[in-house]
């Protein structure tokens, strides 16, 4: 591992429990409001200072993982299952279903990905898992079509007819010598992008508004929106979500392009 | 009745030609058979066809494939309706066959490996497929490795070919196969490694194990195999003793086996 994916994994880490830390925390949004301590800076008592409702930026902060985490995991698994049995079993077995896959990778190819999403929202509304369940399975035939050229050149090569003379059968051979083995680093590579696509779906619809979290569930979306360009305000208010958006997809990237085979050097 | 293989009326076709046409030959458990033949002339093919491995299309179009071992006997290709044979169906059939009965040593090994799997797990793999016993170190240290710890974590990638044969061979001998067959085990190997594989697999006889040899080498038929087939484009030559192989009978047999001996070097 180098040092970029050490760092990413070290932050999504730290997302990862933060949002553990909000989830189980009795910390409520509302509850919290209180302008007599509007807009303070840094201290013990509030680290991140509070917002210009008195409300404390960095609970706020980790309880906006909510917004995004589960609808991300939900976006990677509504790709990865689907993509991964289609292109595998397209890849190794061939025939109909190979045909059947890049027919329908190729019509969902012709329509824009965001606007396939967006549409997903305006028909079902502000929710969140339904963004992230719309991107998944907007961006599983993009994974499926890398998981059947993957296997279907792979299925060719010396070593899967070696395996076959070895007695190893063709679930075995697909399991864990083309799959688990050859395809582990393509589905992580595209789960951690999809992640944070889904990551900026979701801060993006938030901090314009209309669509997304709305106040007073805090994103880091909204929270960006809601402080930003307030005068005398606490600058962490902005400061502190935007950093948070930048780190996380950052950190998903640098440990993306960190899950590279190990085939020939 | 001592165990053997047998494959007899072997036809194997591309689309426009015929690449074996009864081929045949028999081997029986603790021989080593020899397999000779310029290149091309289908030695691969045939080895192939013992495992019901895809070649070309339409492939194997007849075939009789008799293996007898502890008194059980397999017909992989009887009944198997006209050809040509899809390769799922070849699969079912030659289930509990690969590997378990006929092992086979790819003429390619460092192809046949795995590219991602490090040596270790790969000859682990073997060992839990054979259901044999030992550490993947001993069986390393059997295929002619001195310091197993020194291959063990190594990808295909990063062996040279002959450590890849014996990788390849370890492999075999770990999975327990009673008849194997090896494709050119000891070709583009310096004579040391050469001769330990060799030797390896001369005991792999003596313990009772068939071997079918394929090879360009002359001089190692003689001193290895009993028996010898030669083929030629497709079609067997000549069958014999291995000792009379310097007296071959066929005029046409010679000239090949000499033409043969000139290309691998002059091994005669
Ligand atoms: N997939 C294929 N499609 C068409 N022809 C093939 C195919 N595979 C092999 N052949 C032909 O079958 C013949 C025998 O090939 P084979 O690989 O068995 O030769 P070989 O005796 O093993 O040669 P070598 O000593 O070079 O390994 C060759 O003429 C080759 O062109
Ligand atoms: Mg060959």
């Amino acid at each position: 591992m180098n040092a970029g994916a050490r760092f990413g994994a070290a932050v999504l880490a730290m997302v990862l429990a933060g949002w553990a830390l909000a989830s189980i925390s009795s910390y409520d949004v509302i509850a919290d409001v209180d302008p007599s301590r509007a807009s303070l800076g840094p201290s013990l008592d509030h680290w991140l200072g509070t917002d210009h409702l008195g409300r404390d930026v960095a609970w706020r902060l980790l309880k906006a993982s909510q917004a995004f985490m589960g609808p991300g995991l939900l976006a990677c698994t509504v790709s990865s299952l689907p993509g991964v049995a289609a292109g595998a079993l397209a890849g190794f077995f061939g025939g109909p279903i190979a045909y059947a896959l890049r027919y329908l990778a190729t019509v969902i190819a012709t329509l824009p990905r965001f606007v396939l999403v967006l549409l997903a929202i305006t028909i079902y509304g502000d929710n969140m898992w339904i963004l992230g369940a719309a991107a998944g399975l907007a961006y599983a035939p993009t994974l499926a079509e890398a998981v059947y050229n993957r296997i279907d050149s792979l299925k060719r090569d010396e070593f899967v007819l070696a395996a076959r003379a070895h007695g190893l059968g063709s679930w075995r051979i697909l399991w864990y010598h083309l799959l688990w083995i050859n395809c582990r680093y393509l589905v992580g590579r595209h789960a951690l992008y999809l992640f944070s696509y889904t990551l900026l779906l979701e801060t993006t619809l938030s901090y314009i508004g209309g669509f997304g979290v709305k106040e007073p569930t805090p994103s880091w979306g909204n929270m960006l929106a809601f402080e930003f360009g307030q005068r005398d305000g606490n600058p962490w208010g902005a400061w502190a979500p935007a950093l948070a958006i930048w780190l996380t997809i950052l950190a998903c990237n640098l440990l993306a392009n960190s899950l590279v085979e190990k085939r020939r050097a | 009745m001592p165990d053997r293989l047998e494959m007899r009326r072997l036809e194997v076709r591309a689309r426009d030609r015929m690449l074996l046409d009864g081929v045949h030959m028999s081997v029986e458990a603790g021989e080593i058979l020899a397999l000779v033949g310029e290149s091309g002339s289908g030695k691969t093919l045939t080895a192939r066809s013992l495992l019901g491995l895809p070649g070309p299309r339409p492939g194997i179009v007849s075939a009789e494939l008799l293996i007898q071992v502890d008194g059980c006997c397999h017909r992989p290709y009887a009944g198997l309706g006209p050809a040509p044979w899809s390769s799922k169906l070849l699969d079912k059939r030659f289930k509990g066959i690969r590997g378990a009965v006929v092992g086979y040593l790819p003429q390619d090994a460092r192809g046949g490996l795995d590219p991602l799997w490090t040596v270790q797990r790969l000859v682990a793999e073997s060992i839990t497929l054979g259901g044999t016993s030992g550490e993947p170190a001993d069986w390393l240290r059997r295929a002619g490795f001195d310091h197993p710890a020194v291959v063990q974590p190594l990808y295909p990638h990063q062996l040279s070919g002959g450590m890849a044969q014996r990788v390849s061979l370890a492999m075999t001998m770990a999975r327990g196969s009673r008849f194997i067959v090896a494709d050119e085990p000891s070709t583009g190997l310096d004579p040391t490694v050469r001769n330990g594989i060799l030797a390896e697999i001369r005991k792999l006889a003596d313990d009772g194990v068939g071997v079918i040899l394929i090879t360009h080498d002359l001089r190692l038929v003689s001193r290895l195999a009993r028996r010898v087939v030669i083929l030629h484009q497709g079609k067997v030559l000549e069958e014999m003793a291995a000792r009379e192989l310097s007296s071959a009978t066929s005029t046409r047999a010679r000239e090949m086996l000499l033409a043969t001996a000139r290309i691998s070097g002059g091994s005669r």
